[in-house]
């Protein structure tokens, strides 16, 4: 082992308070260490992640107080594989952004390094985290970050978007605390497994109200129906790269802090039910407004709304398969939706308004963003032989082993929505002749490194799935044990 | 102190941190500026973290820190729960950032829209 | 092998498109190869058996093996896509977007090629969705309504590609197997309502490809749009996996169901509509590709109806049809792609009088022609023969009536495909065109060709679809299914038409021996504006060939039809669509305050909901 978990967070915790010491010595480590430290940190969690399967989870305790008393973080091959994917989405947003505008001075890049180091120690920690209250901090850490990050432009709209933002945001955390007191005052304890094994002495009706209050504040964070009015904003007026991370990291992190509500710590029959209604209306409303879209980012962000009502879907779906399903759609879209925004952003670069208009015979000017920007389309639309496909197909083979068929008519309804408006943008890329003067923007180095890098990830999944169900299928595994997961924690004890 | 008069007192407690609670909450909601939804933003959290402080509160408790004269003056005496001052302790400092990031916005949003009135700030919809 | 002969397809796809990045030259070269070296292999080495490859992907097996009714259609994919491969590199040349062209025409070869082999759903599905946007970038290629066009196949096909989705994961709940060859087989073991549900879903899967009304609205601009070294793909071999999963779920689904024989009646029903309406459109149509194109749906029509019908002699009919329109329409695109390259429109009303300049041309669509009307020499004739035949025994006159009357209209779009190309005044407008060149005339010749010699010998055909039949379960009485046909049975098995279409053939080169000595002989050739004698005196401007309106009092019978166009449906209940969807964005208000208030009402409506959702 290279390492223990703790150094999930510490590490950049630590990075984002040294950046800025750092530059005062030399201007160029503010870009250059978080690559260092994202890159150590993929190793660790690669290295961490084949201990996992070999060994067992690993469940760390912080500060030496033994679980359910002092906080405890916990590895094991779900948590590993989100950890593993933040961390990978992190460096590709690091080395897409290391110099995404020439223009970048150093005052702005060491602001943008640091938020970036703080979003993804929120992220890690959240999926980390062993306990709810230490929950909470890195939701906050991780939302306060998102909330800088978004109106990190000023030329743009970004504060309005940010304000929306911050408003949902700091309402959510109100309801997450109120939630979290509730859980403390019947059970007095914090620790997940632990109030995961005693969740059967709540009071039923307190019990409710509170997987609710959690529901609707993470809610709002992962993006779910009523809740997500912040979201197009602030996916559509964040800088390119920012997106790609809320969709990649913030939002992964959420949604996973969701699920392990909904399956390991309450034990609420109706919250699976719960999951596919509010993961429908999301997936309906989103992709509905996506296709009346006339801004590109906007357009994106709303299609990654609906990719994450699927995935609440597959979860509601309650089964081993319908876990595997949701972590796979997961996983690609961690994947595509970030090559989407990367390419896409470079295709709309010198537009003023971000116009999809604007991007009519992009394929002439700027052939390689064009062609990856349409095979993240083919992809997520789930087109064989891309990586969306795959997906796809297991959620719908899921959903068919529990006999939701009109869920399936529905879902398949509204994937012809999603073509339609996927399709439009790539004609238009391709076959539309260039009304507007502008320019293409030529990418950097670092950006056609890691455009090519997803670009071959989705490949490679769309030809051979096989190469990463077989973590997919250990994380579901994983978190479907749920015994397992509170034994192994309360069990833990001080090497 | 009587058992009834310590409960009618925990209830007025609760009862008022809830009621700054809801006028945070209904500043959130219905007023149009900026300032006054920052500041709704500001009270709800302070409701909730004087909620949380009067949970752990215990009758007769003492403060839950082993001081010099601890064993001599209070040992026969619960200690009030540690755990949610801690915590609330956390939330006001993370609500003292959620505020100084939308205290920043609005500056920002100032300067962009000149003016504060919530109604006018919607360049960005559906 | 099999796999090696689908990665050879997708590396030369790949590759072609690269290539010709860097050198036309080694574009069409590599195209050339990537198809037909594939192509040969996989007729020379891939032989009718079960299973040939095998893998698996996701904890499911991929069954690759070739079925002796997949054998058949396998025929005509690679017979026209080595044809027009060849084709292509001319007619491309000059043109934009050539390497996208390869790439898709390469890919959609394989796919379809993937489709026949498939013996599972799931690579059925991915090589027909494959199929479906390689198809579709050629939908689009030239950039002409790419919005509305391309837009309207990619919704239909995904239409068709999601029912047939749906039907393959309830299959696979339901019997938990993903193999074509279970679903058959257990068939009768899924539920009543899924027995129902899945034929139901598939038939729309097939139906949206096959062009069945009223499903086909797709496809009349599709064909069109497209470039028409594809179009004759498209119509010719693309439509036909319609088809051939439509013989899947008819044959082997419908058969064991009780209501299945409704089923059938209604698609026989929907196929003799689609016969008949697309015939009418086909001959108020001023474009030949357009002209083609109806003419297509309504073949399709004809083959749909055989086969839903599916007595042997229907199903045999529509077999042959199958291969038989892939031939004679193959030719006739490609006469129209040459007719294009040459003279740059495919208008009737501006071509004319191209039989003394483009004769190559001129006479393998003269012969594709005589096969699409059915008239008795070539290989039209025996297979709509077999289908009124068929019919009639089933006592399906309404039906025979319905399919005759389109057959005998088909005469007139026929006529006017002819004489609008080839016959009339020769414009001076026009005296430059020359014959396409060999690269183009040959593989189109050898199509009509192809055509001539198997409406004289169909038996050549018959033997391959006897052995694709009695795969599907059918049982030769008297060891040849096709014997039935009083075509064949009345005057043996020999076929004794052969006489009789000696003696066409005979008087048929008589005359053109005449008309070419009487021709040498001084014939004046007259243009349109040459009309001096009737005393007027036309203007340049006018257009005086008498192609314009050609069929005006028939088009104003028809009106009343024509005014009916299922398309508008569509395309009302796509802009209503549209118009909700715009009202629904409008949840988003852009008011951050609007937001919070939706995060209370929606806590508190789960608050008020909490006991119906957690009890």
């Amino acid at each position: 082992m290279v390492g223990t978990p703790v150094l999930f967070i510490a590490i950049p915790l630590l990075a984002a308070f040294l950046i800025p010491l750092l530059g005062m010595i030399w201007k160029e480590s503010v870009r250059i260490v978080p690559g260092l430290v994202l890159m150590y940190l993929m190793v660790l969690a690669v290295s961490l992640m084949g201990h996992v399967a070999h060994n067992g989870p690993i469940i760390e305790i912080i500060a030496g107080w033994a679980p359910p008393i002092g906080i405890n973080l916990v590895f094991n091959a779900f948590t590993g594989f989100l950890v593993t994917l933040i961390i990978f989405m992190g460096l590709l947003v690091w080395l897409y952004s290391y110099r995404f505008k020439s223009n970048v001075e150093y005052e702005p890049a060491r602001k943008y390094f640091i938020l970036l180091m703080m979003l993804v120690t929120g992220s890690t920690g959240v999926v980390l985290t062993g306990d709810i209250f230490n929950l909470f901090v890195f939701i906050e850490i991780t939302s306060i970050s998102a909330y800088a990050l978004t109106a990190f432009y000023t030329g743009r709209d970004s504060a309005e978007a940010s304000f929306k933002y911050v408003m949902m945001g700091s309402l959510a955390s109100t309801m997450l605390l109120i939630a979290i007191m509730l859980i403390y005052s019947q059970l007095g304890t914090l620790n997940m497994a632990d109030v995961a094994s005693k969740i059967h002495l709540m009071d039923p009706t307190l019990k409710a109200i509170s997987f609710i209050l959690f529901v609707v504040a993470l809610g709002v964070e992962a993006e779910i129906f009523p809740l997500n009015g912040w979201a197009p904003d602030a996916y559509a007026e964040a800088p390119g790269p920012v997106g790609a991370a809320f969709a990649g990291i913030v939002v992964k992190a959420m949604l996973y802090a969701l699920i392990r509500f909904t399956y390991t710590i309450f034990d609420l029959s109706g919250a699976f039910n719960l999951l596919i209604i509010i993961g429908l209306l999301t997936l309906v409303i989103a992709e509905v407004a996506a296709i009346r879209q006339d801004k590109l980012k906007r357009m994106l962000a709303y299609s990654s709304i609906g990719q994450m009502g699927l995935v609440m879907v597959a979860f509601g779906i309650g089964t081993r398969e319908g876990v595997f399903a949701a972590l796979f759609i997961m996983l690609n879209h961690a994947i595509i939706k970030p090559l989407l925004f990367f390419s896409g952003s470079y295709l709309v670069y010198h537009s003023k308004k971000k116009y999809i208009s604007d991007i009519d015979g992009m394929g002439k000017l700027a052939p390689f963003t064009s062609l990856l920007f349409a095979l993240g389309a083919f992809a997520i639309v789930g087109l064989p032989p891309f990586a969306g496909f795959w997906s796809k197909l297991s959620f719908l083979v899921a959903a068919a082993d529990n006999d939701m068929v009109l869920i399936i008519a529905l879902i398949l309804a509204v994937s012809i929505v999603e073509i339609v408006y996927y399709m439009r943008v790539v004609n238009r890329i391709f076959f539309f002749k260039r009304t507007t003067g502008l320019l293409a923007r030529r990418p950097t180095f670092n950006a056609y490194i890691v455009m090519s890098v997803l670009g071959i990830i989705v490949l490679m999944i769309g030809f051979f799935p096989d190469t990463v169900t077989g973590y997919i299928q250990a994380a579901a595994d994983s978190l479907f044990d749920k015994t397992q997961y509170i034994h192994s924690v309360l069990t833990a004890s001080i090497q | 102190m009587d058992n009834t008069y310590y409960d009618l007192l925990t209830y007025v407690v609760y009862g008022s941190a809830i009621l700054v609670m809801l006028i945070g909450l209904y500043a959130v909601l219905v007023k149009k500026s900026l300032l006054k939804i920052v500041i709704g933003l500001s009270i709800v959290d302070s409701g909730l973290n004087l909620l949380i402080v009067s949970l752990g509160y215990l009758k007769n408790g003492t403060a839950p820190i082993f001081s010099k004269g601890f064993f001599e003056l209070a040992a026969d005496k619960p200690m009030v729960d540690p755990l949610l001052q801690a915590l609330v302790l956390t939330a006001i400092v993370i609500g003292f950032g959620v505020t100084a990031v939308a205290l920043s916005l609005v500056i920002r949003l100032w300067r962009h829209h000149h003016t504060l009135y919530i109604d006018e700030i919607k360049n960005l919809k559906w | 092998m099999l796999t090696l002969i689908l990665v050879i397809f997708l590396g030369g796809a790949i590759l072609t498109w690269l290539g010709r990045k860097i050198n036309p030259l080694l574009g069409d070269l590599l195209f050339l190869v990537s198809v037909i070296l594939p192509a040969t292999m996989f007729v020379m080495n891939i032989k009718v058996g079960d299973t040939i490859a095998q893998h698996t992907l996701l904890g499911i097996d991929l069954v690759w093996g070739l079925s002796p009714l997949a054998h058949l259609f396998s025929l005509v994919v690679v017979g026209l896509g080595v044809m027009l491969s060849i084709y292509s590199i001319s007619y491309m040349r000059g043109k934009e977007k050539v390497g996208m062209y390869y790439f898709s025409f390469i890919l959609s070869i394989m796919a379809m090629l993937g489709i026949l082999v498939s013996r599972d759903w799931i690579s059925f599905f991915i090589f027909w969705e494959i199929m479906t946007w390689s198809s579709y970038l050629m939908v689009i290629l030239n950039g002409k309504k790419v919005q509305s066009i391309g837009i309207k196949y990619f919704v239909f096909s995904a239409l068709g590609a999601y029912s047939m989705l749906m039907a393959l994961v309830i299959i696979n709940s339901q019997l938990g197997s993903f193999m074509l060859s279970d679903t058959f087989n257990n068939f009768q073991h899924l539920s009543p309502a899924n027995q129902i549900l899945i034929p139901v879903l598939l038939l729309v899967a097939f139906g949206v490809k096959s062009a069945v009304m009223p499903l086909h609205i797709w496809a009349p601009d599709a064909y069109s749009n497209s470039p028409m070294g594809y179009t004759a793909v498209f119509s010719g071999a693309l439509s036909k996996m319609g088809v051939y999963g439509l013989v899947l779920v008819i044959i082997s689904m419908t058969t064991q169901l009780p209501a299945g024989s409704l089923i059938r009646i209604i698609v026989a029903w929907l196929g003799g509509f689609t016969a008949a309406a697309a015939t009418l459109w086909a001959i108020t149509q001023d474009d030949g590709k357009k002209l083609l194109a109806w003419s297509s749906i309504g073949q399709l029509g004809y083959i749909v109806t055989g086969v839903a019908i599916g007595t042997p002699l229907a199903m045999l009919a529509a077999m042959f049809l199958v291969v038989v329109h892939a031939l004679f329409k193959g030719s006739l695109f490609m006469a129209v792609g040459a007719i294009e390259k040459q003279t740059g429109t495919t208008d009737f009303k501006e071509v004319n009088g191209l039989i003394r300049k483009m004769p190559v041309t001129f006479i393998s669509s003269l012969l594709s022609i005589i096969a699409l009307a059915g008239i008795p020499p070539l290989a039209g004739f025996v297979s709509k023969w077999m289908l009124y035949e068929a019919l009639i025994q089933n006592h399906n006159y309404l039906l025979v009536v319905l399919l005759f009357f389109a057959s005998t209209a088909a005469f007139l779009y026929a006529y006017k495909f002819l004489h609008g190309y080839f016959l009339g005044q020769e414009e001076p407008e026009w005296a430059h065109v020359k014959e396409a060149p060999m690269s183009m005339t040959i593989p189109m010749l050898l199509l009509a060709l192809t055509t001539f010699v198997l409406g004289t010998w169909p038996q050549l055909l018959f033997n391959s679809i006897d052995s694709a039949m009695q795969y599907l379960g059918y049982d030769a009485t008297n060891g040849k299914l096709w014997t039935d046909s009083v075509l064949f049975s009345q005057w043996g098995d020999k076929v004794a038409l052969q006489p009789v279409l000696y003696a066409i053939i005979a008087v048929f080169l008589f005359f053109a021996i005449f008309l070419y000595f009487k021709g040498r002989k001084a014939t004046r050739y007259v243009t349109t504006k040459d009309i001096s004698t009737s005393g007027e005196i036309p203007k340049e401007w006018e257009n005086l060939t008498f192609k314009v309106n050609f069929m005006q009092p028939f088009e104003r019978a028809i009106e009343p039809f024509l005014k009916r166009q299922i398309e508008k449906y569509y395309l009302g209940f796509g802009k209503g669509m549209e118009a909700l969807f715009d009202f629904t964005r409008r949840i988003y208000t852009g008011n951050g305050q609007t937001y919070a208030i939706y995060a209370i009402v929606f806590l508190a409506l789960l608050l008020i909901f909490r006991v119906s959702l957690f009890g």
